[in-house]
């Protein structure tokens, strides 16, 4: 997966370079024991490089940046993480095919949410990460109509069809949701809340994750439950 | 729809004229069926699916527990859940609507299949299966009486796309006094699915150790799985019973060393914490052939390897590092092992300070430089035989029956030129050993001398290989878990620490002008030194016997005696002096007794000892019990405070607090009043798990001595030098 740490080190996380051994050979190239011991050095730091690289988790870290990303919404306007700086964000992975995304459309639980936070400044971003032909992709003029007929109410509908994003933050199901803090530092990344089932009667009496997170930060204190497995339907990746 | 029907649905086609007779209500197996078919107006309850309740008996007997299965077939292609369902999707459900005093139990879930979908990954079943639930009936029903068991069954369907899915479940049963028959229609099927059922035996013991961001499942399996795990790993794959502890698409990596599988979780990234237990299913071959179940259900306690609480020096940065490692490389010029040869160094500087004023320089520079290329080449080696997955540590050559025996015949010759049994030939010179023996002078130029000072620098650091003083074992074991730049520049501190003493003596005038002049004391010296050289060999022939027993120590005492019959036959008549035809003889037997050494010594080094003639075997033993992964787990889980002993014979200082600290009586009371648990793991022999415990210590040398305090408490870490005092002021505060 070399693209996701591509982003990973744009998030900052730092990586070994061996560069640094390969220009320690240049200038120690007449003496041979000491360039024999370098190259040494640096396949030894390419090999630890490596383990280190697939020793990482996928998953971006509660409480680090969040990966900064910047993708087109469905009327082409380009969106980069870093212009919502100072403002607090919620990440929304959405699919309209999914029974589980239906639920929470379908009984107005995730327009209302947008709707609350949004009055509350909240920048609410939600995220298509299918892949062209497969389920939950439109286009963008179809995805307008879409969001017109589900009465979307997040700030933006941005499209991810690489997959790409999603998989910056480890987006699996459809919904997911993220919580981006105005500093840029993830406060959440889980499931919206504790009910894992695609019928609508689960949503009396569940305990919104989201909503519950989302309380706590805005009122200047730590998210006491900052992770969550996500549930839903998989993220339509590109196969 | 047909085409959804497999076994099963085959089976009661031919056994649905029985149905009627079997249940009270006409025709309820099949009938179930149809009500999940799609009605006209498309609105199918249950698409790409079908969902029936069977029952395993004909009718049911008042209270005795009976089973029930829900059947889920599934179009080709599409999948249902297990009950973690990994990345996505929603386990199968019954909401059961049951006559009162009716108790249903839990699905039992078979075990289930990967399905991938990269970057994510599910577990769950294609074409069919069938969840069994056992139903308890109250004990007041009536013979004759019919009972109807009904519910929803809810489950997802997908095949990348998903559907929910629902059927009503209905299965009426007589009840009958005497035991219940088995349902004609269903005969087998139940006991075929409760035997693949994830077998949950005692006789797979197993236990996590978690580093971030790792869970490593070790799991010792009965020996009659050996064969089966020895010819192909291909199907054991690990399934979490849990959705948040570990992600589920990520490789595995089993392997297999003959008696522990050992599979490598990584952690969810949705985790809040690290799980006491793992629980989930080990399927081990998917055919089932050869093994008593295909699927083991494990439920692993988890051991964190924490940050261990140090007595001293555990977590210090890279500046306390390189200064114990310039330290450790100091005091390795004390060892009995490179004392001698250091000294007869310093030798050399006397005679050479008459003879070319700014030649000690020169030697000297080129001296501490064949150190430090050495220590270069050794960190290198280390590195690369880790990042290779070797489990090696440092101390790890002395693991090598071989190395050691090679060692200890260096030794044995090296001694033998000290005491005068032969004079250094040419050949030895080159590697360096004449400029130790200090060869009469012969015409040598500059650049010969700057090469033989090189090579004796390299020559220095191979016997200092055995000897790992105190503080080396601490920052080679802080350096092998950084960087490896990091790692390298610490190897770098340890060689410069080991040549500075003579560097600086040969790049001081002062320093050289007041050693004292040449004379016959020096070889008087040259011949003392030969006995801590011969000491160093009887310690290092104690190890070999250790590491192959007693057979394969009289090898090497053989090949000793051989490679001294060698060098006397060569000097005797094969030295530059002898009459030329008889040289020639002498010089090709003395090679050939020296090849013979050589046969020999490979031989001892491949000679295995009897498992009762292993490592350890002391009159301590009662004590001490021998270290196993399972058996610490097992005793810290039961709370009782641990004290593990890693520990090695090659290992000087482990042996020193063995004796004089360890097992003293007054430590032994002291543990036992304690009620601390003692354990010594010998790495004496290369030992894979032995590594890895030290490795989550952030050690890779032993000694390490590991105090766990009883209940969840990190480690603590005892210093590599022990006194009476530290054990117990250390068993006063943390076990109190």
């Amino acid at each position: 997966m070399p693209l996701r740490h591509t982003f990973r080190d744009r998030s900052g996380a730092p990586r070994p370079l061996p560069k640094l051994n390969l220009l320690e050979v240049k200038m120690h190239r007449s003496r041979i024991a000491s360039r024999t011991a370098v190259v040494t050095v640096a396949a030894v730091a390419v090999l630890l490089s490596g383990q280190q690289a697939r020793g990482q988790s996928a998953s971006p870290t509660i409480g680090e940046p969040a990966p900064v990303f910047t993708l087109p919404d469905t009327y082409g306007a380009e969106h980069a993480l870093a212009d919502y700086r100072g403002e607090w964000v919620v990440l929304e992975w959405l699919n309209y095919g999914c029974p589980y995304v239906k639920k929470h459309y379908n009984s107005q639980n995730m327009q209302n949410l947008q709707a609350e936070y949004g009055e509350r400044g909240v920048k609410w971003l939600a995220i298509v990460s299918s892949a062209p032909g497969k389920q939950g992709y439109y286009e963008p003029e179809a995805m307008n109509e879409m969001n017109e007929e589900k009465g979307q109410r997040a700030l933006a509908v941005l499209l991810d069809p690489t997959g790409v994003v999603g998989k910056m933050y480890n987006a699996q199901t459809t919904p997911q949701m993220v919580i981006i803090d105005p500093e840029g530092t993830l406060l959440y990344n889980g499931a919206i809340d504790d009910k894992p089932s695609s019928r609508p009667s689960s949503l009396e009496g569940a305990h919104n994750y989201l909503a519950a997170a989302l309380d706590e930060a805005l009122a200047g204190q730590p998210v006491s439950v900052p992770t969550t497995k996500p549930y839903g339907c998989s993220v339509k990746y590109p196969s | 729809m047909n085409e959804t029907f497999r076994v099963f649905a085959r089976r009661f086609a031919a056994a649905a004229g029985a149905a009627v007779v079997l249940c009270g209500t006409s025709p309820p197996l099949l009938g179930q069926v149809s009500t999940g078919a799609q009605d006209s107006a498309g609105s199918d309850l249950s698409p790409h699916s079908d969902g029936t309740l069977l029952a395993e008996t004909r009718s049911i007997q008042p209270g005795s527990t009976f089973t029930v299965g829900l059947h889920l077939t599934l179009e080709p292609g599409w999948h249902t859940y297990w009950k973690n369902p990994g990345d996505s999707g929603e386990p199968a459900s019954i909401t059961w609507r049951l006559p009162p005093g009716f108790t249903p139990g839990e699905i039992q879930w078979p075990a289930p299949q990967l399905i991938s979908f990269p970057p994510l990954a599910s577990y769950g079943y294609f074409e069919e299966v069938l969840l069994l639930v056992e139903i308890a009936p109250p004990p007041g029903l009536a013979e004759g009486d019919t009972v109807q068991m009904a519910g929803r069954a809810d489950w997802l369907v997908c095949i990348e796309d998903c559907f929910p899915a629902e059927a009503e479940i209905e299965l009426t049963l007589e009840v009958s006094e005497g035991a219940p028959g088995l349902n004609p229609m269903t005969e087998g099927l139940f006991e075929a699915v409760r035997a693949d059922l994830p077998l949950v035996d005692t006789a797979w013991s197993s236990f996590a150790r978690f580093k971030e961001p790792w869970f490593g499942l070790k799991i010792d399996p009965p020996a009659d799985v050996g064969p089966v795990l020895e010819s192909d790993l291909s199907d054991v794959h690990f399934f979490a019973a849990e959705g948040n502890v570990i992600d589920h698409a990520a490789e595995q990596h089993p392997d297999w060393d003959g008696e522990t599988l050992v599979i490598r979780l990584a952690r969810s990234g949705f985790s809040d914490a690290i799980p006491d237990t793992v629980h989930g299913v080990l399927v081990i071959a998917r055919d089932g052939t050869g093994v008593s179940a295909s699927a083991v259900a494990i439920d692993a306690p988890v051991i964190v390897a924490g940050n261990p609480t140090a007595e001293s020096g555990s977590s210090f940065g890279l500046g306390l590092a390189l200064l114990f490692a310039f330290l450790g490389g100091l005091l390795l010029n004390l060892m009995p092992c490179v004392f001698p040869v250091l000294s007869l160094k310093v030798l050399g500087f006397v005679e050479h300070a008459e003879q070319e004023p700014g030649g000690a320089a020169r030697q000297g520079v080129a001296f501490g430089a064949g150190v430090l290329a050495s220590f270069w080449v050794l960190g290198a080696l280390l590195l690369l035989l880790r990042a290779a997955g070797e489990s090696v540590g440092w101390g790890f050559q002395l693991q090598s029956p071989l190395f050691v025996g090679a060692m200890a015949v260096l030794f044995f010759l090296l001694a033998l030129a000290l005491l005068g049994a032969f004079e250094i030939g040419t050949s030895f010179t080159r590697f360096g050993a004449g400029e130790f023996m200090k060869v009469p002078s012969r015409t040598r130029s500059a650049r010969n001398t700057t090469t033989r000072s090189f090579a004796s620098g390299v020559l220095a650091t191979v016997v200092a290989t055995p000897c790992t003083a105190p503080f080396m074992g601490t920052a080679l074991g802080w350096a092998l878990f950084r960087p490896p730049t990091e790692t390298m520049l610490v190897f770098t501190a340890l060689g410069a620490g080991m040549a500075a003493p003579y560097v600086a003596l040969s790049l001081s005038p002062g320093l050289m002008d007041r050693l004292p002049p040449p004379g016959r004391w020096m070889e008087t010296l040259k011949q003392l030194l030969a006995f801590p050289l011969l000491a160093t060999v009887l310690w290092l022939a104690w190890v070999f016997g250790l590491q192959t027993g007693v057979n394969g120590l009289a090898g090497l005492l053989g090949a000793l005696l051989l490679t001294g019959l060698a060098i006397w036959v060569g000097a005797r008549w094969g030295g530059i002096a002898a009459r030329s035809p008889g040289r020639t003889i002498a010089r090709i037997s003395a090679t050939a007794i020296g090849f013979a050494a050589l046969i020999l010594l490979v031989r001892a080094a491949g000679v295995v000892p009897a498992p009762d003639a292993a490592p350890a075997a002391e009159s301590t033993a009662t004590v001490w019990r021998a270290w196993s992964p399972a058996e610490a787990a097992q005793v810290r889980s039961s709370g009782q405070p641990l004290f593990i002993d890693f520990t090695a014979a090659w290992c000087l200082s482990c042996q020193v607090n063995e004796r004089v600290v360890l097992n003293t009586a007054a430590v032994r009371d002291a543990f036992r009043d304690h009620g601390v648990a003692m354990m010594k793991a010998d790495w004496t022999r290369r030992d894979p798990e032995i590594t890895w415990a030290l490795a989550e210590l952030e050690r890779s040398s032993v000694p390490v001595y590991a105090l766990y305090p009883g209940g969840e408490g990190d480690p603590v870490l005892l210093p590599s030098v022990l006194t009476q005092e530290i054990v117990l002021d250390a068993l006063e505060t943390y076990v109190p």
